[in-house]
């Protein structure tokens, strides 16, 4: 396999936004990555589109199709990956193997999702459409819910607290105030979720344990890169940014399944294998995006990823370790706590935010110095995980 | 009563809910087709309070029971207090109208 480099990263501000179209937003996207990458009039040979539901969400299927069509790159490959909150990871995967093979040189990777074209109880429906049919939708399941019964389980075993979880929302808010493309911009704190008399209004109950301030927002947006050789990148005048390593693999569907629901074993894995293939360790890590659609996530994936042993993550956590300016940083961007989480736009995001950090083009928010870094994107719940490890060359 | 139909692995024994075509441990393929006895425990819960589309009720609660025969499922609980590991009676209800029709499913109450 050749290096893959991400010679150029886009996104547009992930929010509510009524007068894009999904295809409009990862056309957004796209140009800005193409144009961060210098391509000029190049050709582009393949474009893979992460996505999750559009037909469910806004009516329309063949969103790749569509977007080649909008950007005027035909006659490019144009395909549309679908792999529930995993999509956008899933899209870099394929890109980067597309390169990697030799059998693409320049190739487009948009992720995106419009969720907001429908009501909020609505889009848990459709959210929800990825847990098993029979022994799990028609019980009125939901992604909190299965993060809910996950939680309870993980505070039990390791003793994680609220003020644990809330520590998580509180500094993914306050990254996320340092992101302009971050949908959520409101500094939290401690009080207001926890002990202050209206903190129930603040942050109700969603699922048990499970409060508002400890679930990502329904966000709209788009997120891209641009993939190709290190060659290519040159000649574009670009910094090289490689894909050191790329792992993934799956878990049951359900959770009832394994043999210890507290185990993410997938998400070990996938670090794990990409972790090997770069040749990098954990502790040489220097910026981390993890997966907080639900702030227990942010610390379960901090200890399976291997950064710290099980049970210290919720430690490290309040020590500041993860802070900007900790040890290693997670989730400068603010996560999916306060970027957002257009489903199919976050596995992209996240290497767009990794591009950023390693150029040093993080602005606010900039990890000094940093080399290496790792995104996890965790599908269904912990059911198809797709790591990253990214290393800047300059 | 009607209740969900598991499956144990002809091969290695290992009790499976849903269904596989290939067992989890050993790769087997015959299955022999078991319902879950009638008591479990709570091995986890969630209190719902935010229903998806198509659920009109204020809150729900979900849990994962394990039967006596070692079948798992998720189900309704319906308990004024849950708490891990109670012993729970499984009962048979409709949990959910899709396309105007009664889906039932399992709900679980508190063993007197």
């Amino acid at each position: 396999m050749r290096p893959v480099v991400i010679a150029g990263v886009g996104m547009i501000p992930f929010e509510r936004r009524d007068e894009d179209s999904l295809v409009d937003m990862l056309a957004m996207a796209g140009l800005k990555a193409m144009d961060d990458a210098n391509l000029g009039d190049r050709p582009v040979d393949a474009v893979y589109v992460g996505n999750m539901a559009s037909g469910l969400f806004n009516h329309q299927v063949s969103v790749a199709s569509a977007l080649v069509d909008r950007l005027n790159l035909m006659p490019a490959a144009a395909d549309r990956i679908e792999n529930g909150p995993a999509s956008g990871g899933s899209a870099v995967k394929n890109g980067f193997l597309a390169v990697a093979s030799g059998y693409c040189d320049i190739v487009l990777v948009v992720g995106g999702e419009k969720m907001r074209e429908v009501i909020g109880p609505k889009a848990t429906d459709i959210v929800a459409c990825m847990t098993h049919p029979n022994a799990e939708y028609i019980y009125g399941v939901t992604l909190p819910a299965l993060a809910g019964m996950f939680t309870r389980l993980y505070m039990e075993k390791y003793g994680v607290t609220r003020e644990h979880l809330t520590m998580v929302a509180v500094k993914n808010q306050e990254n996320g105030l340092l992101n302009p493309y971050a949908h959520i911009q409101m500094k939290i704190t401690m009080e207001g979720v926890l002990t202050h008399p209206q903190a129930h209004v603040n942050s109700p109950v969603v699922a048990d344990p499970i409060h508002l301030y400890d679930c990502c927002p329904v966000s709209d947006g788009a997120a891209a890169v641009l993939l190709t050789t290190e060659d290519i990148a040159n000649e574009l005048k670009r910094p090289i940014v490689t894909i050191a390593g790329v792992g993934q693999a799956t878990d049951t569907h359900t959770l009832q399944e394994r043999s210890d629901p507290t185990d993410l074993k997938a998400v070990t894995i996938a670090s794990q294998k990409a972790f090997s293939m770069s040749g990098i360790k954990p502790k040489d890590i220097d910026v981390a995006e993890l997966h907080d659609a639900f702030t227990i996530l942010e610390i379960a994936e901090s200890e399976h990823a291997g950064f710290f042993s099980k049970g210290q993550g919720a430690k490290a956590l309040a020590a500041g370790e993860t802070q900007i300016g900790g040890k290693l940083p997670i989730n400068p961007s603010g996560g999916l706590k306060a970027r957002g989480h257009p489903v199919g736009a976050t596995g992209v995001a996240q290497v767009v935010e990794l591009v950023w950090q390693l150029r040093g083009e993080a602005g606010k928010r900039q990890v000094k110095g940093a080399v290496n870094g790792f995104s996890l994107n965790f599908g269904g719940f912990g059911n198809n995980v797709i790591a990253f490890v990214l290393r800047s060359k300059s | 009563m009607n209740t969900i139909t598991a499956y144990k692995c002809k091969k290695c024994g290992l009790v499976m809910y849903p269904h596989h075509f290939r067992c989890l441990k050993c790769n087997g393929r015959e299955f022999e087709e078991i319902k879950p006895s009638a008591n479990g425990k709570l091995l986890t819960y969630t209190i719902i309070e935010q229903l998806p589309w198509g659920i009109d009720e204020r809150e729900r609660v979900l849990g994962v029971v394990e039967f006596d025969n070692g079948v798992k499922a998720l189900g309704v609980i319906k308990a004024e207090n849950p708490k891990l590991g109670m012993k729970l009676k499984a009962g048979w209800e409709p949990v959910r109208v899709i396309g105007g029709e009664k889906v039932y499913g399992l709900s679980f109450q508190p063993t007197k």
